[in-house]
């Protein structure tokens, strides 16, 4: 049973790379490794996908006579697809992370919630 | 970077490279893999680390804003072209089929030209991503 519990140990990695990409979001005050953690995050999910789409014995999904076993090909392009969304994603959320230094001089998310709550006691 | 020799000197070896298999991985989307983005991306990182190290405005001489803006739109415009190619050929929008004299050489036409075209759009935006976030 726990040759079992191991032997599909890609979801064991997902789980991993999830808990760690959730722990940086959710534990950093910088705002720059609160997107390295979401990043993160989002290879986890991607992992999931492909690793699913894996036979046993089948090579690349690549159309060539000397195989007949391929690897299914759906999962890999739509997880292609969900790459460039993310790469787009972490692109604006860099650029929102640089508006916000340029407005309060700082990245560390404490230091943003001073300053707002400073400005707000003085309305 | 003007102290560090070693970088200077290997990222002016390297760059070509890393051009030449962008273009590699461009043009053997169907037998590898490879494609479209990925070349693309794989273009835009080398143009950018020639922008980091010897400056934006060495990039900005080698490929000027109006310039990579122009790309990204025609990579668009390619694509839209070809669809519309499918149209006039006789089948419907982006059927690649009727586009070559059979329909394996039509889908292979096809096929390039779409990848090209992503390509294109790709490592244009990769790099206005750079000019973006460095022109303050």
């Amino acid at each position: 049973m726990l040759a079992d519990l191991f032997a599909h140990y890609n979801y064991w990695v997902v789980i991993a790379l999830i808990m760690l990409g959730m722990y940086v979001v959710m534990a950093n005050p910088n705002l720059v490794k609160k997107i390295i953690g979401l990043n993160i995050f989002q290879t986890a999910v991607f992992i999931l996908y492909i690793s699913m789409g894996e036979l046993e014995g089948g090579t690349a999904p690549i159309l060539s006579d000397a195989f007949t076993v391929y690897a299914n090909p759906l999962p890999h392009v739509l997880i292609l697809t969900a790459i460039v969304v993310g790469v787009a994603t972490t692109a604006l959320a860099l650029a929102l992370a640089v508006r916000i230094h340029r407005a309060y001089q700082t990245v560390e998310e404490d230091e943003i919630d001073a300053q707002d709550a400073r400005d707000e006691a003085l309305q | 970077m003007r102290h560090h020799i070693i970088v200077r000197i290997s990222t002016r070896i390297l760059v070509p490279f890393i051009l030449l298999f962008a273009l590699y991985v461009q043009f053997h989307g169907d037998f590898g893999p490879g494609g479209g983005f990925q070349a693309g991306v794989i273009f835009g990182a080398g143009c950018i680390l020639y922008g980091l190290v010897f400056g934006v405005d060495a990039l900005m001489g080698v490929a000027p804003m109006a310039v990579v803006r122009s790309i990204a739109a025609g990579g668009v415009l390619l694509y839209a072209l070809v669809g519309v190619a499918g149209l006039l050929a006789g089948g419907n929008y982006l059927d690649y089929g009727v586009l070559g004299a059979t329909p394996v050489a039509g889908q292979h036409l096809g096929i390039m030209l779409i990848e090209l075209g992503v390509g294109m759009t790709v490592a244009a935006v990769v790099i206005s991503l750079f000019y973006g976030f460095t022109n303050r």
